[in-house]
């Protein structure tokens, strides 16, 4: 296999394994192509480590003696100096946990470096672990995914009358990021979402999401119309937005940029839906803070977080300045507003930024939640994330190809799906019993949203999907997470099912930071877990006592 | 002839309104509010609550000899506000006769629980005048020659709440006296030490007269004194007061030797002395005659804590008022809480307590003061015990606590709090005990199995710490409170609490006798008690009962429901039961024999 020739020194004895809120522990370290493997020497207690390399974010390595480097090419004593000097290498993972390894002999540390190095960041998809991930218990699965959107269309029977689903996308020629079906009104017809998709970024031409059954209203979303400096229009996009609020007096659209920022666009070629075209439509301005920005406030944040030294004194303006937690206001506010237009006022609403793959998901995912209570049990939930997220084409490879903690020049990174896991903690936090999971699956989900033995977070897209075969050659996360003690894991035993929206709380006082993503690896962290699990034991004892 | 008829008809309906109209109004307004036995109406008035969040809201205030009652007339606002006079710490008038503007004449109450009040009422007659007379005279009642209300109320409870702590039981406990720590009774008229209990552990060695001499050098004689024993290795915690060293640098041998008796009780090298304070203000103590442990106490080292003084505590929960109330500061939210210093001196206390539970669970006694030994001694010696010993985390047991580190060695809630006195700008007000509380509420978040108490007791104690209603928190000390017989002539806050105990019970208590808790004292894990400091803002998500304990209630109430049906149904099916006990086959014998009432002490054991 093509990974050999990235393994120089595959097996190392007498490393010693530091890792955190645990002792020290010497044993062998074995490097494959995915893994890195410790185990300790103990016979009674031994332990291992499996560690995915592609959770390793970024690697540090000092060598000791180095002035014994300098004799390195000295004939004499060569192998003398290499097996008295000894190297470290701290790998700082994905997962936001620093562990550190300290070898003997500079040139297998340097080996297992560079190894590291190499293996952690493998641009081609089809080498990457998921490939080769084969349970014994497990055979791959049939049908990949929960769902489809042919048959999440099928269950929809209260969307017959208005709505189709449309199969112009099929080979993917319409919008390389949609699914092969969408939802679209069932008035227009498939030669004109050709022709509104031309006027759409990257083809994502409106398309409906979510079908509030209270009251008919739905959520669209889509990328930005194609305007221009010189204000082109497309009688088809207006058309098929005309048919969305089709005997309803108006509709909103939430475009999360600002109006400035929505008026640039139109240098580059985009822009937004102008009131003279679309006079039935209000459009909002609700900026938020996507790409790089987002990726150097998880950045700061992560920094503040690790920050050993005891001067402490800072913690709250360190804290306030990465603006990790008004990101999260924002997300939840925005939010709020989208729920507000369609439960409240009862209009439909389009959401939209630029490319239509990061914001918009993030804010039509939080506010089916906030809205339905069918999203919020454990299958809803993986459902929606697999519609909103993985179907509805949002570039996980792209957006998750390095966390806080890399060197590497930042290119499309940026942590979008862990905003959201951050505020569908906030959620639970406030509503502790209206959501039928748990913080840990939330906790699994962000983790393996970096690094993962299965295939769901693969890719930008499902056209790159099924051109790899990860729906036949991999595992699929959310079926493994719905196998029943998976999912009694992952569920929260004090859920209780309301009809009622759950509005959040957005104040900054209301907002706390997610201690248990972000202080993680700390003994406090811990301890409260142990008090969660154990006072999570006690209410699914008394639970069934109480039922039975 | 119907020309005539309706004047008729009008004179009856404006007679109807004039009487019975509206009395029945006001009757209808504020005479069903429930009012404590002993509670006694003394004025209301129609005025207007200037509320910060839902604007200016007409209705009808209450006063009576214990409480501020308002509640608004508007159908569709809804306001009450029920606030214990106890609470207020300072009455002004706003506005003049001749001030222009809509709702700019009337009265402005501050509180001591973190928020404000503001009333408007008609700018005509001098209005405002009896009400603000009556106010000032009512929550003010020491200063007025009246007694406090815990003196007034004639509450009666199952329980009575003054038996929880009793010295001697609670040394016993501990396991003393034994043959290291004798009880004293020198102070039981209290002329050694005014401001302690009568009821002393000293050294086993030390003589009567080793006490008086040691008392002439301990400011304020409070005298190093045991707090508390570790069962198994025997180390102490012992409170003092500052050592009169002064400028000159003066030296006490009996001192320094009762210093070493403490130390040589368990057999250790070193005895420890935390002064709670910062170094430098240990120093400008000498100025005035105090001061700190020099190396002349051979054996022991000393530890400064870096806990701010009263003062400056104060301050900092002015600020944090400031920010939270009316409005909550919003755009730089947490460098403004940052700005407080709030949570950073809760670290020190809590990360102080901390070194002393460690000292003492590795095999060390400790020594801990600061200048007098009553705020934030109390505050170290009292978390330390709460950390080490299990008994204190029960509801009752930190009854006791509180009885013991607080009330009876002296923790001046009289001049900290300022029950009835009208000085709100009293130089020695602050929040000590408020911030001991809000330690507690941080631990009780970080070990959410460890306490049998939940939130509610914290806010119930801290509300009842300003009311007035209970004599838990009056007075300075225990000489002060048997001179105003607080024991015989009023009612203890546990007597309240221990009637109802129910609604104070964290249902998630796990408890681990052994255990020591070390809450991490970092900036990271505190969080600011939002419940408590913002509970008055109606926009912040109110989580007065967390909704998981109360499911987790729920749940519980259930299980008592289908042990109770159990029960019934076994005892309908006693006959055939008994019968079957009898059967040889042991399976059968087991199952059967086992009584609901077992099953539930079986099931009660995980808890």
């Amino acid at each position: 296999m093509e990974f050999a020739e990235h393994i120089k020194t595959a097996n190392v004895e007498d490393v010693v394994l530091r890792q955190p809120l645990q002792p020290p522990s010497r044993g062998t370290l074995c490097i494959t192509g995915h893994h890195l493997l410790f185990s300790d020497r103990e016979e009674s207690d031994s332990r291992q480590v499996l560690l995915l390399l592609r959770n390793i974010d970024a690697t540090e390595k000092s060598v000791e003696n180095l002035t014994g480097y300098s004799g390195f090419f000295s004939n004499a004593s060569h192998s003398e100096r290499m097996s008295g000097s000894s190297g470290t290498i701290t790998m700082k993972c994905k997962d936001l946990r620093v562990l550190q390894l300290d070898i003997p002999g500079m040139e297998q540390c340097l080996n297992i470096a560079h190894s590291i190095e190499t293996l952690s960041c493998l641009d081609c998809v089809s080498e990457m672990y998921p490939f080769f991930y084969r349970p014994v218990e497990l055979s791959l699965p049939e049908q990949w995914g929960l769902s489809s959107p042919e048959m999440h269309y099928s269950q929809m029977k209260e969307l017959y009358e208005k709505w189709r689903l449309s199969t112009v996308n099929r080979d993917y020629s319409v919008c390389s990021s949609y699914p092969p079906a969408v939802i679209v009104p069932k008035s227009i017809d498939d030669d004109t979402l050709k022709k509104a998709a031309k006027f759409r970024q990257g083809g994502r031409f409106p398309v409906l999401c979510y079908y509030h059954k209270k009251n008919g209203m739905v959520i669209m979303r889509s990328s930005q119309p194609l305007l221009g400096a010189n204000r082109k229009r497309c009688k088809e996009d207006e058309l098929l937005l005309q048919a969305v609020i089709e005997g309803s007096d108006k509709g909103y659209i939430i475009d999360t940029r600002s109006r400035q920022q929505a008026q640039q666009a139109r240098m580059t070629g985009g822009g937004f839906e102008s009131k003279s075209f679309y006079s039935r439509w209000k459009r909002f301005h609700r900026p938020m803070e996507r790409g790089k920005a987002l990726q150097e406030s998880l950045i700061k944040l992560v920094e503040a977080c690790g920050d050993e030294s005891n001067n402490m004194d800072r913690w709250l303006s360190k804290l306030e300045n990465s603006k990790w937690l008004s990101h999260v206001q924002n997300a939840l506010s925005t939010a709020g507003l989208l729920v507000e237009c369609v439960e409240r006022d009862g209009h439909s609403v389009l959401v939209h930024g630029s490319e239509g793959t990061d914001c918009s998901l993030l804010i039509s995912t939080l506010a089916q939640l906030i809205m339905d209570p069918c999203c919020r049990t454990v299958e809803g939930f993986l459902g929606l994330l697999e519609r909103e997220w993985i179907q509805a084409g949002h570039p996980f490879q792209q957006r998750c190809a390095h966390s806080a903690y890399s060197h590497a020049r930042l290119q499309q990174e940026s942590p979008v799906f862990l905003l959201l896991m951050d505020c569908v903690w906030q959620l639970w936090r406030q509503f502790p019993l209206a959501l039928g999971f748990s913080e840990a699956l939330l906790l699994r989900l962000a983790t393996e949203v970096y690094a993962s033995d299965y295939g769901t977070f693969l890719c930008n897209s499902d056209q790159e999907r099924c051109a790899l075969g990860v729906k036949e050659r991999t595992h699929c996360l959310f079926q493994a997470l719905l196998r029943p003690t998976q999912r009694d894991y992952y569920s929260n035993p004090l859920y209780e099912r309301t009809e009622l929206a759950i509005w959040p709380s957005v104040h900054p006082q209301s907002l706390q930071l997610w201690k248990g993503y972000f202080l993680r690896w700390t003994q406090q962290v811990r301890h409260l877990e142990e008090a969660q699990e154990e006072i999570r034991n006690m209410v699914i004892e008394w639970g069934k006592l109480a039922c039975s | 002839r119907s020309q005539i008829s309706v004047p008729v008809f009008m004179f009856f309906l404006s007679f109807y309104y004039c009487d019975n109209g509206l009395s029945s109004l006001k009757m209808e307004l504020l005479s069903d509010v429930s009012l404590l036995p002993g509670e006694e109406r003394i004025t209301d008035k129609d005025i207007i609550y200037i509320c910060p969040f839902s604007g200016a809201v007409k209705g009808k205030v209450l006063i009576t000899n214990y409480r501020l009652y308002f509640r608004s007339s508007d159908a569709d606002v809804t306001v009450t506000l029920d606030v214990p006079l106890g609470a207020i710490s300072r009455v002004e008038k706003m506005g003049g006769a001749s001030s222009r503007g809509e709702n700019s004449y009337g009265l402005d109450i501050t509180c001591k629980d973190m928020r404000n009040l503001r009333f408007a009422l008609k700018q005509e007659g001098h209005s405002r005048r009896d009400i603000f007379e009556v106010l000032f005279r009512y929550a003010f009642p020491l200063s007025h020659g009246l007694p406090l209300f815990a003196y007034l109320g004639q509450e009666k409870y199952a329980e009575n709440g003054w038996t929880i702590y009793k010295p001697i039981e609670e040394f016993r406990r501990q396991g003393l006296p034994n043959n290291k720590w004798r009880i004293s009774f020198i102070n039981k008229s209290y002329d050694l030490c005014d401001t302690y209990p009568t009821v002393l552990a000293v050294p086993y060695k030390s003589k009567e007269e080793d006490l008086r001499k040691v008392a002439a050098f301990r400011s304020r004689a409070r005298i190093p004194v045991l707090s508390w024993i570790h069962r198994e290795n025997q180390a102490v915690i012992v409170r003092c007061s500052q050592p009169l060293v002064g400028m000159s640098g003066k030296r006490n041998k009996d001192d320094e030797r009762y210093l070493d008796l403490i130390r040589e009780a368990n057999d250790t090298t070193k005895l420890t002395i935390y002064d709670a304070r910062p170094n430098v203000n240990a120093v400008a103590n000498k100025a005035t005659g105090g001061g700190y442990e020099g190396d002349e106490y051979q054996n022991a080292e000393l530890i400064f804590l870096d806990i701010q003084n009263i003062h400056v505590m104060r301050e900092s929960q002015k600020k944090l008022k400031d920010i939270v109330y009316p409005n909550v500061e919003e755009s730089h939210w947490l460098s403004s809480l940052e700005s407080t210093h709030w949570l950073e001196h809760v670290k020190l206390v809590l990360s102080g307590a901390i070194q002393v539970a460690d000292k003492v669970s590795s095999g060390n006694s400790v020594v801990v003061h600061c200048s007098d030994g009553w705020d934030r001694t109390a505050q170290l010696t009292s978390l330390a015990m709460l950390m080490l010993d299990s008994h204190y985390r029960t509801l009752r047991g930190f009854q006791v606590l509180i009885e013991k580190e607080w009330i009876s060695f002296g923790h001046k809630f009289a001049s900290r709090i300022g029950h009835g006195d009208k000085n709100h700008a009293d130089q020695d007000r602050s929040p000590i005990f408020v911030q001991f509380i809000d330690c507690v509420w941080q631990m009780t978040k970080q070990f959410p199995t460890a306490f049998e108490f939940n939130e509610h007791l914290l806010l119930t104690i801290l509300d009842h710490l300003y009311s007035c209603r209970f004599g838990t928190f009056l007075y300075n000390c225990e000489s002060v409170r048997d001179q105003h017989e607080v024991r015989s002539k009023t009612v203890s806050l546990w007597s309240l609490v221990n009637s109802k105990v129910d609604m104070y019970l964290n249902p998630f208590y796990t408890p681990e006798s052994g255990r020591v808790l070390y809450p991490v004292a970092s900036m990271r894990h505190l969080e600011l008690w939002v419940a408590y400091y913002i509970r008055w803002n109606p926009r912040i998500r109110q989580q007065q009962q967390s909704p998981v304990e109360q499911r987790y209630k729920e749940l519980l109430a259930l299980r008592d429901e289908y042990l109770k049906k159990l029960e019934q149904l076994q005892l309908s099916d006693s006959s055939t039961s008994s019968h079957l006990a009898n059967s040889p086959t042991p399976n059968t014998t087991s199952s059967s024999t086992s009584t609901p009432s077992q099953q539930y002490t079986h099931l009660q054991t995980p808890l």
